[in-house]
């Protein structure tokens, strides 16, 4: 019956999708494997690239603003499943924060809108609860203000508030109109600075108090495994809205690198030496014996931590560990310098770059 | 990687659109707008009215503008809707929680006991003085005072989802009978915040402050500075066994060095079984512990309870359609599991149908009615008469008049036939129980309109006018479903009660009483077969509380011979009762207004599925953006195509690894739609072999075109479906999806 036909059809698509993978897999593994090199592609120059990038002449404009406009219509329906208690979770190819803006100003006009931008790398989840709790406090003065209650007073600014009593605050126990709520805009909840788990954690509780509604949108294809059974049922109560709009990801992508910009060799050789060129030369001094190990032992894990101070100290570079690793805090502060556990034990320190990239920053900072 | 972000300026803040929003992690878009919400709170005041809107609509028309008038009426009527969805929701949700309380009432009750007495045999360890009881020393050196009272929950279902609600009222019926609790949960023991975190979680329970320094000796000190500290304070874990072990063990070994100071029992939910306390804490603190254990009812039970007062009772009057009840089956049996997911998929289907149904908020006004008797509906504006009858069930049947009247005998008749069908289903599930058939099974069944037409072809019963089915398919279907019928579960239940023992047919028999007291024509035929009952056999009637006890009687004979009767009888009557009162709600007149069916719309909302919905957009782009120029191309590219759609269909063609160099070329040829096919290598041949589309190539430089290849790939990054070169192998990047 029925049942077995969804077996059946799940069966297959289980089947399917391992063939698939041990077809690509073979694929992959058998036939010749491409040996072509990036670097065969003649490359244009990076700024020339990324000003192309700026103005890459779209495609199908007219129908991706037919598609969007479509959606508006949705809209209505999108408040009315808002105000049932939902929370709604955008998804689909295309980026939705115009979408999801557009439907914020133009039918959320009545609740205030408070945005995340979740493409962004950091995000400081109890800032956003602190500025969330303000914006409530203002709203509910504004309509005390009218209906001439009186507020409890506020006992402690919410910034020194913990992370609970914030929550307890957003969660209004004092029956309040359920009307009367904040809309929550996350742009990619999957995105880089809300991806682990704590964060999901403290979004879901605030997902949850009485006095938020979430509007959301995903882009990763995996995004759903960053929430179990009760941050799925009972915190976010996900309403699945499928509206792919086409349009292009210019703002969730600006933080990616381009992939052709040589984006191993000059572009970070160029940085790099950027950085450096700021520091003192006894620094430059420092970075170049850890490059020169770095080159001239290309299949180590990184350089001991103690063989690079022996070497300072010859030197004359520096004259304790001291100044030593005040130096490498600078590194590491740039991303200059990364440190590994050697499988012996001891700390190494590798610098994040390609051999060709080291050979050209090197060039650069003797220059 | 960072560093080279880092370090440059971003595309993005080169372009004119750039936003200053767009770079700050948060921002209020809008505070709300006072002005709105007043008009939206007299809205509602409006709205609060019954449904007596007619004298009120003549007097628009009459105002020219009647657009606005319109618009201005959706509004309220949406209003309406949404009233009706929050009356109708508080009403399933408020019978969802009573039905779970109700079944966990004993396990509750017997908790409570367990609770006293334990309070009362540490007290009987002895009471201290204010001071001794709040510092930590002396430390209490005897043994058996220190173990503390542990009550091990078992949940007897693997998703704990589904019990964090019971929790919640364990905690409340206990605070009811006077004791303190708190409610700790798995979080709280994260190895993170350590023993200072459930610490603090405790603490802020029950001084309801939050403080910096956790100790236990401030819980001592509250505890004496209560009025009546002759109250047991209770923890509450739910789910110990996601607890961090070690925390956990400290937190109890802490528990138990004060348990005299502070009489504290702590209760915890365990999934599993109840040897799981074993498989987390150390024996040194499993000797601390003294267990009891508590079993609630399984997830089957509480299932059932829940679809019978909701679904088949319909406390709200909101039902179903059958589609919809076998996708919901389907979706609890193989996507889920849990109860809280059947509930918010019955949630989003009452919030589907109030926001799609034009008429639904009718519905909550039928409430409304029900609850102040007497007083007949209100009059409907001729507007919604005339929807009403357009309603497709209601054109089938035939009913054109279209005044109130007949809608409100519609609307009356609806009531009766659901409570017809809904008692035959109760009776139905009574007789299956001993059988072990799952109500929601059951549900399918009964709801399913074909099933109701082929049993009334079978018995050649007088066709309802409802179903415009032609002859030659009516034969075809009843083919079709006549071995459907026999297999199914209805049919299962018959036949059991053909052998059912005489005294469970005479319980069974009671029940059906009860269920069918306020239908009079099934009642009566019930009474009729209990007569006979009674009137074949005196002695069955009298003995048959003890018929079971009499293995061997002098008519014991008989009595199984009258019984097989009496047992062909009941089944008979349960038959007839199928093919005359099981009218599923999608064969009654009117039900658009009550009966969500749409079973797409409900599948699409509560299952997203951006995994496959993701690469489907990608690869058949063209049936979203409904473009003339892609869409007759079948599988061939363009170069009019959306450039990441392009790459992923590209990708689609090469193994788990994909070379960037080869990838890039393909696309650049794709794109600058070359003559030149010697390009390609012979697997690509479909792409290039018949390309007639012309494309004109006018300033595409090689940087534009390197430049649409990387956003294509930082597309597909930002998806999901591709992974960013290694260091291992900086040439290639990784397919991650395979196959939808």
């Amino acid at each position: 019956m029925e049942i077995d036909n969804g077996v059946e059809e799940e069966e297959e698509e289980v089947f399917g999708f391992s063939r698939n993978y041990f077809l690509a897999k073979e694929l992959g593994g058998s036939g010749k494997k491409s040996a072509s090199k990036l670097s065969d592609i003649d490359l244009v120059d990076e700024q020339e690239l990324r000003a192309a990038a700026s103005d890459i002449e779209p495609k199908h404009e007219k129908e991706v603003v037919a598609l969007v406009n479509s959606y508006r219509s949705l809209f209505p329906k999108w408040v009315f499943d808002l105000r049932c208690g939902f929370g709604l979770l955008m998804y689909g190819f295309g980026s939705k924060k115009a979408l999801i803006e557009d439907f914020a100003s133009t039918s959320l006009t009545e609740y205030s809108v408070f945005v995340i931008n979740g493409y962004l790398q950091s995000i400081n989840i109890k800032q956003v609860a602190i500025s969330l709790a303000e914006v409530l406090w203002d709203q509910l003065k504004t309509k005390r203000a009218t209906s001439s209650g009186n507020l409890p007073k506020v006992e402690q600014p919410f910034s020194s508030r913990s992370m609970d009593d914030l929550l307890a605050f957003l969660n209004g126990s004092d029956a309040q109109d359920k009307d009367c709520f904040i809309c929550l805009a996350i742009h990619n909840i999957d995105g880089p600075g809300l991806r682990d788990s704590e964060t999901q954690q403290y979004l879901g509780q605030i997902a949850a108090c009485s006095c938020i509604r979430v509007v959301a949108s995903i882009d990763h294809v995996n995004a759903p495994l960053l929430w179990d059974k009760k941050m799925v049922h009972t915190q976010f109560n996900w309403f699945w809205y499928h509206v792919p709009t086409f349009a292009p990801y210019r703002v969730e992508g600006m933080f990616s690198p381009l992939i052709l910009a040589h984006g191993n060799t000059t572009q970070s050789a160029k940085t790099a030496a950027i950085v450096l060129q700021s520091l003192t030369p006894n620094a430059q001094s420092v970075f170049r014996v850890l490059a020169e190990y770095q080159l001239a032992h290309p299949d180590e894990e990184g350089m001991p931590i103690n063989s690079l101070y022996t070497i300072c100290r010859e030197r004359f570079l520096v004259s304790s560990q001291v100044t030593l690793n005040s130096h490498l805090t600078e590194f590491k502060d740039h991303e200059l310098v990364k440190t590994k556990r050697h499988s012996d034990g001891q700390d190494c320190l590798h610098i994040p770059l390609l051999t060709e990239a080291l050979e050209k920053l090197l060039v650069e900072i003797r220059q | 990687m960072a560093l080279a972000s880092a370090a440059t300026d971003s595309p993005i803040q080169t372009t004119s659109e750039t936003n200053e929003n767009n770079l700050q992690t948060f921002f209020v878009l809008h505070k709300a707008s006072s002005r709105k919400s007043e008009k939206r709170s007299t809205g509602t005041g409006k709205t609060r009215r019954r449904i007596d809107l007619s004298p009120s609509s003549p007097r628009k028309r009459v105002k020219s503008e009647a657009e606005r008038a319109e618009e201005w009426d959706e509004l309220r009527y949406e209003h309406l809707r949404m009233e009706a969805f929050e009356l109708v929701w508080s009403r399933i949700d408020s019978t969802i929680k009573d039905v779970l309380r109700g079944i966990n009432t004993n396990v509750l009750n017997e908790i409570h006991c367990w609770v006293c007495e334990s309070f009362n045999a540490i007290k009987s360890f002895g009471t201290l003085g204010f001071a001794e009881a709040t510092t930590s020393f002396p430390i209490v050196a005897d043994a058996t005072c220190k173990r503390l009272f542990t009550g091990i929950i078992l949940t007897k279902n693997m998703e704990f989802v589904d019990d964090l609600l019971t929790f919640e009222e364990l905690g409340l019926s206990l605070r009811s009978h006077g004791c303190h609790v708190a409610n700790l949960s798995s979080m709280d023991f994260s190895a993170k915040n350590g023993i200072g975190g459930c610490l603090r979680g405790l603490l802020r329970q029950f001084l309801t402050t939050t403080l910096d320094a956790a100790d236990i000796s401030i819980l001592a000190s509250w505890y004496r500075e209560q009025d009546n500290h002759d109250t047991p304070v209770v923890v509450i874990i739910d789910d110990m066994e996601r607890c961090c072990g070690s925390v956990l063990s400290d937190f109890i070994l802490m528990l138990s060095e004060w348990v005299v100071k502070i009489p504290i029992i702590v209760l915890m939910g365990v999934a599993t079984t109840l040897d799981a306390p074993r498989n987390i804490l150390p024996s040194n603190v499993l000797q601390c512990l003294r267990p009891s254990k508590f079993i609630l009812g399984s997830p089957a039970e509480r299932m059932d309870a829940v679809v019978e007062a909701v679904l088949v009772k319909q406390c709200s009057g909101f039902s179903v359609g059958h589609k919809v009840a076998v996708f919901l089956r389907n979706y609890f049996l193989n996507q889920d599991g849990t109860l809280t997911s059947f509930i918010r998929a019955l949630k989003i289907a009452c919030a589907q149908h109030f926001s799609m149904e034009p008429l639904s908020f009718i519905l909550g006004d039928l409430l409304v009615e029900e609850k102040q008797k007497g007083e007949k509906s209100g009059l409907l504006p001729e507007i919604i008469l005339k929807q009403a009858s357009q309603l497709p069930s209601c054109v089938r049947n035939q009913i054109a008049d279209q005044t109130s009247k007949s809608l409100v005998h519609g609307f009356s008749e609806l009531k009766r036939l659901q409570k017809c069908w809904s008692s035959v289903v109760l009776c139905l599930y009574e007789a299956g129980k001993c059988n072990k058939i799952q109500l929601l099974d059951l549900l399918c069944e009964a709801l399913d309109p074909d099933l109701y037409i082929s049993r009334a072809s079978n018995n050649h019963v007088e066709l309802d006018k409802d179903f415009g089915l032609g002859m030659a398919s009516d034969r075809c279907m009843r083919r079709k479903y006549s071995t459907l019928q026999k297999s199914g579960v209805i049919c299962q239940i018959t036949r059991k009660v053909r052998d059912l023992p005489a005294v469970m047919l005479y319980q069974l028999l009671k029940s059906w009483e009860s269920i069918t007291v306020d239908i009079l024509e099934i009642h009566e035929k019930l009474k009729e077969l209990q007569s006979v009952l009674r009137c074949e056999d005196g002695n069955l009637k009298q003995n048959v509380d003890d018929i079971s006890k009499r293995h061997s009687s002098w008519n014991s004979l008989n009595i199984e011979k009258d019984s097989k009767a009496i047992n062909e009888k009941a089944a008979t009557l349960l038959d007839c009762l199928v093919r005359d009162y099981l009218r599923p709600i999608e064969c009654i007149p009117l039900h658009e207004i009550v009966c969500f069916k749409n079973v797409e719309k409900l599948q699409l909302a509560l299952i997203g599925d951006p995994r496959r919905r993701i690469q489907v957009d990608l690869l058949e782009f063209y049936k979203i953006l409904q473009c003339s120029c892609c869409s007759k191309s079948g599988n061939v590219l363009l170069p009019s195509m959306h450039d990441t759609s392009v790459m992923y269909t590209l990708a689609q063609e090469h193994g788990d690894l994909i070379n960037l160099h080869d990838w890039f070329q393909s696309f650049k040829t794709v794109v600058l739609q070359p003559s030149t096919k010697g390009k390609h290598k012979p697997k690509q041949s479909p792409l290039s072999k018949k390309r007639k589309y012309k494309y004109e190539s006018e300033n595409k430089s090689e940087a534009s075109i390197q430049a649409r290849f990387c956003r294509a790939v930082t597309e597909l990054q930002i998806t999901g479906l591709l992974r960013m070169p290694s260091r291992r192998r900086p040439d290639c990047v990784q397919r991650v999806a395979f196959g939808l």
